[in-house]
């Protein structure tokens, strides 16, 4: 009897999950116990591992396709298992194979192979919607047919219209302000030696890998060190971000084709964010993870400093802002504004990093809540954060549950690695000592 | 709860349902003399669940009239009295009898004041105590008020409260055609605050017990306290849920209901009637019948009774109507978009 695998209920008031990739095609072989897929709900995503060992046939659930919990979604055939009919449906398991009722003489041949009809047929030409949401969408003319809807087999709800409707509305002053959406993978950076497990970087908003140089002559050499441009940033293409998952995504597929294991993470900011949700559906390939004064921990911040920043066209204008990203005003010296205004003379850039700041903090809020991922965190983790931060208020951090360690650092703001970074640099080298079974030295003083 | 100034002046004490039921026929009892009850061990024995009580002994057999073991005979007396002058209040041991009843319920009740040309009217009241919860099993637990909403001619009133029981029933009386007053069982004991003498709740009009903007409960009976018990876990988890204790099944107070979902965009109707052709359905009708149908933003899911027989198993008794965590797990679903 093949093993069905079935969506699984990861979450208290998970009704369904939306796969998000599956890790093995069908047909090839899985053994008990490795991810299998992944799937997202509402507030999380993460890895799902295969119930058994064998070979994956009949997945009735696509990437991207929502499935109620308990359904099955796939079938696992242990090796030298004859491949039978498809199942039906549900959680049920296979249907019983029909007693011998053939006429004598006939040969049982094994049935075709076809995969079982998805559970709700598709409509393409008419989109399941409610009526508030069809009322809507003909106010405004939207085509429904262009809308995802977000409930039970893809209807669309009024908030659904209402998210497009946003959408459509900021997508405007965007291609007014010049940035041409572009394809094709993050930049990746890779430094550092070649012993030990790697480093992986996740650098802030608006800013790019450069921005780690200083931490990173206070770290070991010996490690190698990845680090990821985000999106419209540094020199990735400025791939369209409609949301913080999306952007996730994209973190998530860097991070994959590096093919890395027992890495350690280090983000900063909106990076340290990415590096927690990178954590979160990577945990078997992630040994620790250090998040500098990380967004997403609570819905305060200082969003006229970010859009400033965003938004700055010229040195003059840049740097005041700057100024308040440190506690000291001194360190932001008029070379470092220079040098950070030299990274965003391209409007395109700014305007890309605009609608950035719209979508992830929109109205000045952090619209993303990552504590219920940093409560499922099982690897060591530790939080930094300056007390004089004027993006994030570091009390934010007392979201964390205990088992993440904690390093509030004095007279340092938003960006520790810049203002501290021997400091940073000792309590990740810490991490990276334990990881490795030697003995942690508290550095003095 | 609106009542008139006046009444809000007299003090409040709590009665229990029944309390509050007998309360306002002793004050029709008092006040008419043309106002008489009758029904099976209604006299001395103080009813089935001791609504009536002593009220033989305060106003007398001629006016606490004991009838035959014949629900078809003691009704037809009824509709012949209210014919003729007086204003008889039936009560029906269980509202499962009624069955027995139905002649001169629907065919002659009902009928009498369209068939003569408005030349009559039955102004007559029943009372049917209903519902299941008492372990009395199929014969003696169902909900057949919407058997009765079916029929032109007839008022058909659910009150959920000692308060609203006094108050319909008194409203009842006032009403020149045939009243079917439906009260749950399981109420009988419950206590609320009910003020002394006279006051009317209207026919026909439903209550919203408690606002909300997420989505709208419409209730019946014990419906309505469950409903509001579960509008409280749901507040805890961010679900602000609008109750609406529909009160008069017949005629349906759609106006509120309307206002409501257009506000809420969501609908939950929870009745223990058989959920099939029940008031489930006639409140989902006349929502998307109607201009909320715009705003609809899920799909109505009815709570109702199971499609069998009550069961005289306890627990099976419990499953077979819908409880609180059911409404919990109806309105979840619609609110979070998984239904």
């Amino acid at each position: 009897m093949p093993v069905e695998v079935i969506m699984p209920k990861v979450d208290m008031d998970m009704t369904s999950g939306t796969i998000a990739v599956w890790h093995v095609a069908e047909g090839a072989e899985v053994q008990s116990g490795e991810p299998l897929f992944d799937i997202e709900t509402d507030k999380a995503a993460m890895e799902v591992e295969s119930p058994a060992s064998g070979r994956l046939h009949h997945v009735l659930a696509e990437a991207g396709s929502e499935v109620a919990i308990g359904k099955a979604i796939a079938w696992i055939y242990a090796p030298g298992e004859e491949v039978g009919a498809p199942p039906e449906g549900s959680a049920q398991g296979p249907a019983p194979e029909t007693p011998g009722k053939a006429a004598a003489g006939e040969t049982t041949a094994p049935r075709p192979i076809t995969p079982a009809p998805p559970a709700v047929p598709d409509h393409p030409a008419k989109p399941r919607a409610t009526p508030a949401a069809r009322h809507l969408a003909r106010e405004n003319a939207l085509d429904l047919a262009a809308i995802a809807g977000s409930g039970p087999a893809g209807r669309i709800a009024r908030g659904d219209v209402e998210r497009a409707l946003r959408e459509s509305g900021e997508q405007l002053p965007s291609a007014a302000s010049g940035w041409q959406p572009e394809g094709g993978p993050l930049v990746v950076h890779r430094a550092g030696g070649s012993t030990g497990a790697p480093l992986v970087m996740i650098h802030g908003f608006a800013a790019d890998s450069a921005g780690w140089q200083k931490l990173e002559a206070c770290l070991p050499t010996e490690r190698p060190v990845v680090k990821i441009d985000l999106p419209g940033h540094g020199r990735s293409p400025r791939r369209p971000v409609d949301s913080f998952r999306s952007l996730a995504r994209m973190v998530v597929e860097a991070f994959d084709a590096e093919g890395l294991d027992g890495a350690h993470l280090v983000g900063h900011s909106l990076g340290a964010a990415l590096a927690l949700a990178l954590a979160d559906v990577r945990p078997r390939r992630v040994a620790s993870l250090t998040m500098l004064a990380p967004a997403g921990l609570g819905p305060e911040m200082n969003g006229a400093l970010l859009s400033g920043l965003a938004r700055a066209g010229r040195k003059e204008s840049l740097a005041p802002w700057l100024k308040q990203l440190t506690a000291e005003p001194q360190i932001v010296t008029e070379s470092f504004v220079m040098a950070a205004m030299q990274a965003r003379k391209d409007p395109a850039l700014r305007a890309y990093q605009q609608d950035l700041a719209e979508t992830l903090f929109p109205d000045s809020v952090q619209s993303f809540d990552l504590t219920p991922a940093l409560d499922r965190l099982a690897i060591p983790a530790q939080v930094v954060w300056g007390r004089k931060d004027r993006v994030f208020p570091w009390k934010q951090a007392l979201q964390a549950p205990g088992r993440v360690a904690l390093h509030l650092l004095h007279d340092t703001g938003h960006m520790p690695h810049l203002e501290a970074p021997e400091e940073v640099a000792a309590v990740i080298a810490s991490r990276l000592q334990a990881a490795a079974g030697q003995p942690v030295v508290t550095p003095a003083g | 709860m609106t009542a008139p100034a006046a009444v809000l002046d007299s003090p409040l004490r709590e009665l229990s349902y029944a309390e509050a039921i007998r309360d306002a026929l002793a004050i029709a009892l008092a006040e008419d003399e043309r106002v008489v009850l009758m029904g099976e061990d209604i006299g001395v024995y103080g009813g089935a669940f001791q609504v009536s009580g002593d009220l033989v002994h305060r106003f007398g057999e001629e006016r606490v009239i004991d009838t035959p073991i014949s629900e078809l005979g003691g009704a037809g007396m009824a509709v012949g009295a209210a014919l003729t002058g007086l204003r008889p209040i039936y009560e029906f041991q269980f509202s499962d009898f009624a069955t027995l009843a139905m002649e001169q319920i629907v065919n002659q009740a009902a009928k009498l004041r369209f068939m003569l040309g408005g030349a009559v009217s039955v102004p007559l009241v029943m009372r049917f105590p209903a519902g299941s919860g008492t372990g009395a099993a199929a014969q003696h637990s169902q909900s057949l008020e919407a058997w009765f909403g079916h029929v032109p001619g007839l008022k058909v009133v659910q009150a959920a409260t000692p308060y609203d029981a006094k108050g319909l029933l008194l409203a009842a009386l006032d009403d020149p055609d045939p009243v079917m007053l439906f009260e749950h069982k399981l109420l009988y004991k419950t206590k609320g605050p009910v003020p002394e003498g006279r006051y009317t709740v209207p026919i026909g009009k439903a209550e919203v017990c408690r606002t909300g903007s997420n989505v709208t409960i419409v209730a019946t009976a014990i419906m309505v306290h469950r409903a509001l018990e579960a509008a409280e876990v749901l507040a805890q988890e961010g679900i602000d849920a609008e109750v609406i204790d529909l009160r008069t099944v017949r005629p349906m107070d759609r106006e509120t209901v309307v206002a409501s979902v257009a506000k809420t965009s969501r609908l939950v109707v929870a009745y223990e009637g058989v959920r099939t052709l029940g008031i489930g359905a006639e409140v989902s009708a006349s929502i998307v019948e109607s201009e909320a149908f715009d705003y609809l933003d899920a799909p109505i899911v009815r709570l109702g009774g199971a499609e069998a027989p009550i069961p005289y198993n306890p627990e099976l008794e419990k499953a077979a109507v819908p409880q609180v965590a059911d409404i919990l797990s109806a309105v979840r679903g619609v609110v979070r978009g998984t239904r």
